[in-house]
């Protein structure tokens, strides 16, 4: 291990460090922390200006349910669920394939077909911004879930795709040749090879997908319009301009939109630690 | 029927496994993408008919300041992002820790990571803001008044750059955690027994296997950098005055606020055209070691 | 995001008419459900990006009241207000709303012109309203057609607290002398003399509106709006003078880019300042026990040989043509349009009613702007309202650049030139 491992003996230094790491773990969340204090406080006191100190009362139920009493936070949060949860499934499944193939298979413009799924990847949003928004729009989809499910599956098979073929490729060939040497077809290589080793992969990027989905702002105003449809971080700027000063709300609703994720995060981390482990590093 | 399809599976199968995704991608991502370079050429407000101007859009922007205070900022997101992988490595060699509890403790510095930047772009204004901000109170304790960072024209990217840096931070940090994990002991074993120790130790033994995961921390790092809208739009619309815009938030304002769409594509083509330069770069990297292997 | 002059004030309710889409049952929100299933064949969909959940409320109760009486299904859309700048040109293209929300003046005389909004001189004739709303009807009227029905107005101008006036022994200026003496007296009193916040720029413009409107008078004024004065115009001179002159003397907030118009308005309610120019939606950043503190002045006369010209917003609701259930459209803005329901929706904003026959307000600011608004000679709508949004986008953007570096103003007006030579093709 490097950097070398404190011995387990020396426990004034492992109480030390962990001391160490405590602190600028506190540093590192400040602002976060900040803004949990904030969600907290009562209205009175975000207008008399105190952002920062200790909440002089905490307010964590009326507020939390302000939140979503007073607004349809609880109808994005359905909507954000409805739109993520299909764009993982899509995303996983179209990945998986087209990873395999550009892995496992050589053909002509194999690698100009990847290049394309990465350079496509990291292209800015808004240059596919005008065009994607008549598209929907002529498909009669705007303002529909199916059109940021069909925009996000598209955009996240990119990323997804690098993500695949660089974990499929670095499986040993052996197995490939044994499945080849038995004479099993692409699919039952698929299905019975591959599917069961990446798991960790499939999980990994089930919770990046997750989390850029979720997390996305400018496709949910470009393509939706209505509250029936809208994700839940274009419904927290929405609160932003209703709630004009009332911070402690914001930052509760804010609070909210990040829970998701975090979760995920939390619940998922082992997978999500092994897969960028052998998807980025063997990649 | 069947014997057909035997016959041609091996390559039949995986076209059809691929057509799928290569298809949404393609016409999602890859047409609409070229659309907009060829709606760089019209005059366009987005509602009414597309008139052809040529290279018109592209004359104007060169002859725009703020196309070039949007390239500036580009290159000043570019360089301070950079600081990412170095802080995300030291981050992780002071995690990289067996103890109980650090397992938590190092999940929670992650977190950044997964919030949405509309969060972090809002946390970041209320730490910046002059008069209630986490700032001037570190600045109250000493006594001095806080710089108001956002009104500051020679600031304020800066500013934006740093709250952007902490999400990227904690991506780093988490590549970085995972390569440290990976490490050949016998290599660290070895260096140990040679007397390598410390910063030498890190140069010599250590980074060199971490080549492949500064790579992707680093690309990733880049491209992020060039992409940068969300923060901008969300703390600083590009202001004061336009001295925070990057071309992605400016061409963005072109269409939306200036109802500019011919212009606001030009604006994307040059961005693309600069990404295209690193993306081709990412791609070189990531496919030579296959070459020279095949 | 940027917001505009009518981030607070504005109202856009769309009703839209929108396919049915695969896996929401949610689309017929609220007490919809509620109701019998029978006379569901009609139906009428309505976006709102209110930015405050009073009026909402109140709308929400006319749409019912008038689904209950109509048996025309009425759905309401919430959008967020300056995404809903964006949407609209999209969806009066395809998939159209029934009734929409928007702006009146430049804004929607552009959709006019493209043919985008419904000609409703027709619920003019039927329902008498030039009578009730006299002059206003201008603002909705396009050769002598109207294309829709105007909402409340917001009257511009200075805003200060009542209390500390009093208590300070001030009186509101009536001249910009006046207001340069009370900048010395609020700050050796340690408060910002005008409470400014820029970080949405359009604060800045409409500062320049209100100078531009006292010294060079409306009908120059509207001449830039329209692009036909050169922004490099000799009688602009003493407009940015003075400006300057006012912004030396250290009358705005420091730093005013960092915040936006809500955090400016926090510091009047905190006792922080002692004046801000806005409209009557000035009281959302009070908490509400201290809005009857709030007091309205008119911006300050500069020279007195100009007649009293004043911002005066003007919303709108339309009826976009590719609509498709425009006879309950109609019906529905007409229960909408009766005085006391208008009267109801519009309280919340404390914005001043087309309507002659409104019933009186209890909101003293709607009075107190009702009751200005006499003496009022002519009106602009606000920077960003009466040129075009390009030439805007600029203008804004200069005037917040001129507010923090006064020294760059012949680099500021030249640059505003050039954009206004092209957008309007000179």
């Amino acid at each position: 291990m490097y950097p070398r491992p404190i011995p387990e003996t020396a426990r004034p230094a492992r109480a030390a460090y962990v001391a160490l790491v405590a602190a600028v773990l506190v540093l590192w969340l400040l602002p976060l922390v900040t803004v949990m204090l904030t969600s907290l406080r009562s209205f009175e006191e975000v207008m008399a200006g105190n952002y920062w100190g200790w909440p002089k009362s905490f307010n964590f139920i009326e507020n939390y349910t302000a939140v979503f009493k007073q607004t349809a936070l609880a109808r994005y949060f359905v909507n954000s669920l409805i739109v993520t949860l299909p764009s993982v499934i899509g995303v996983l499944v179209l990945s998986t394939l087209t990873g395999y193939v550009l892995s496992r298979h050589r053909f002509p413009g194999n690698r100009l077909l990847f290049a394309l799924f990465v350079g496509g990847n990291f292209l800015p949003a808004q240059i596919m911004m005008i065009p994607v928004r008549d598209l929907m729009v002529g498909l009669g989809l705007y303002d529909t879930y199916l059109a940021l499910i069909i925009f996000h599956t598209a955009f996240q098979t990119g990323f997804a795709t690098l993500f695949m073929r660089n974990f499929i490729a670095a499986l040993p060939d052996e197995l490939f040749q044994a499945a080849r040497a038995e004479g099993a077809s692409p699919w039952q290589t698929l299905w019975h090879v591959v599917v069961p080793l990446i798991r960790p992969a499939l999980a990994a990027l089930a919770i990046l997908t997750f989390t850029f989905v979720w997390n996305d702002y400018f496709w949910a105003i470009v393509l939706t319009q209505s509250d029936a449809v809208k994700p839940v971080t274009a419904g927290l700027n929405n609160l932003r301009g209703e709630w004009v000063s009332a911070w402690n709300l914001v930052a509760a609703a804010t609070i909210m939109v990040a829970i998701p994720p975090v979760a995920m995060f939390f619940l998922m981390q082992r997978h999500f630690i092994a897969g960028l482990t052998m998807g980025a590093v063997k990649g | 029927m069947s014997h057909l399809w035997r016959r041609h599976r091996h390559w039949l199968a995986p076209t059809l496994f691929i057509l799928p995704g290569a298809l949404l991608f393609g016409v999602v991502i890859i047409l609409a993408s070229i659309e907009t370079i060829w709606v760089s050429f019209f005059d366009w407000d987005g509602v009414g008919p597309m008139q052809w101007v040529g290279l018109a859009n592209y004359e104007q922007l060169f002859a725009d300041p703020q196309f070039y205070v949007s390239l500036k900022n580009n290159v000043i997101w570019l360089a301070m992002f950079m600081l990412a992988p170095p802080l995300g490595l030291a981050l992780a060699l002071l995690l990289n820790q067996a103890i109980a509890g650090m397992k938590f403790l190092k999940s929670l510095f992650f977190v950044p990571l997964v919030l949405a930047s509309v969060t972090v772009g809002v946390v970041f204004t209320w730490v910046y803001d002059p008069t209630f901000g986490l700032l001037s109170l570190i600045y109250g304790w000493f006594g001095a008044t806080a710089p108001a960072l956002l009104s500051d024209e020679h600031l304020v990217s800066f500013a934006v750059v740093i709250a952007a840096l902490w999400p990227q931070v904690a991506f780093c940090l988490v590549l970085f955690l995972a390569g440290l994990n990976n490490l050949n002991e016998d290599l660290i074993g070895a260096g140990r027994v040679d007397g390598a120790r410390g910063f030498a130790m890190l140069l010599h033994v250590v980074l060199p296997q971490l080549r492949e995961v500064s790579f992707i921390a680093l690309a990733v790092t880049i491209i992020g950098a060039l992409r940068s809208f969300d923060m901008v739009a969300v703390m600083t619309s590009g202001g004061p005055f336009g001295s925070s815009t990057v071309l992605a938030y400016q061409m963005y304002e072109q269409s939306i606020f200036s109802y500019r769409f011919g212009y606001g594509a030009a604006i994307a083509t040059v961005l693309f055209a600069v990404m295209a330069v690193f993306i081709a770069w990412y791609l070189r990297t990531l496919l030579r070691p296959e070459q020279e292997t095949a | 995001m940027q917001r505009n002059t009518d981030s607070m004030a504005g109202v856009a309710l769309a009703t839209t008419r929108r396919r049915f889409m695969i896996g929401t049952g949610a689309v017929l929100a609220g007490g919809l459900l509620a109701r019998p299933a029978i006379a569901q064949a009609r139906e009428l969909t309505i976006i709102s990006n209110i930015g405050n959940a009073d009026q909402r409320t109140v709308l929400q109760r006319l749409a019912d009241e008038y689904a209950k009486a109509s048996g025309v299904a009425v759905t309401i859309n919430n959008m967020d207000h300056e995404a809903h700048k964006t949407a609209i040109r999209s969806y009066l293209v395809v998939g159209a709303p029934d009734i929409c929300f928007w702006f009146s003046g430049n804004r929607m005389k552009a959709f006019v012109k493209r043919g985008l909004f419904d000609d409703i001189s027709d619920l003019y004739e039927r329902e008498g309203y030039k009578d009730v709303l006299g002059a206003t009807t201008g603002a909705l009227t396009v050769d002598d057609r109207q294309y829709g029905l105007p909402l409340g107005g917001l009257l511009w101008g200075m805003f200060y607290r009542k209390d500390v006036f009093e208590e300070k022994g001030w009186t509101a200026p009536a001249t910009i002398e006046d207001l340069l003496k009370l900048g010395e007296q609020a700050r050796s009193a340690g408060m910002v003399p005008v409470s400014m916040g820029t970080k949405e720029m359009w604060p800045a413009a409409g500062w320049f509106d209100h100078m531009n409107l006292r010294i060079g008078g409306l009908e120059k004024h509207l001449a830039l709006m329209d692009g036909k004065l050169p922004y490099t115009d000799a009688s602009l001179k003493p407009v940015f003078d003075k400006w300057e002159e006012l912004i030396r003397a250290d009358l705005f907030t420091p730093n005013h880019t960092s915040s936006g118009w809500e955090q400016a308005a926090a510091a009047l309610a905190q006792k922080k300042a002692a004046m801000m120019d806005l409209a009557g939606f000035i009281k959302y950043g009070f908490p509400p026990d201290e809005v009857d503190q709030l007091a309205y002045v008119p911006f300050p006369v500069i020279d007195p040989s100009i007649a009293r010209y004043e911002d005066f917003s003007l919303n709108s609701i339309h009826i976009p043509k590719n609509g498709k259930n425009k006879q309950d459209a109609r019906d529905f803005l007409a229960y909408f349009y009766k005085p006391e329901n208008l009267a109801a929706f519009l309280e919340a904003e404390s914005a001043v009613p087309p309507r002659n026959d409104c019933p009186p307000s209890k909101d003293p600011l709607i009075n107190a702007a009702v009751e200005s608004m006499k003496t009022v000679v002519g009106t602009a709508q606000y920077y960003d309202r009466d040129t075009d949004p390009d030439m805007a986008q600029e203008g804004l953007k200069g005037f917040q650049e001129f507010m923090v570096k006064p020294e760059r103003r012949d680099q500021i007006l030249e640059r505003l030139e050039g954009t206004r030579k092209r957008i309007f093709k000179e």
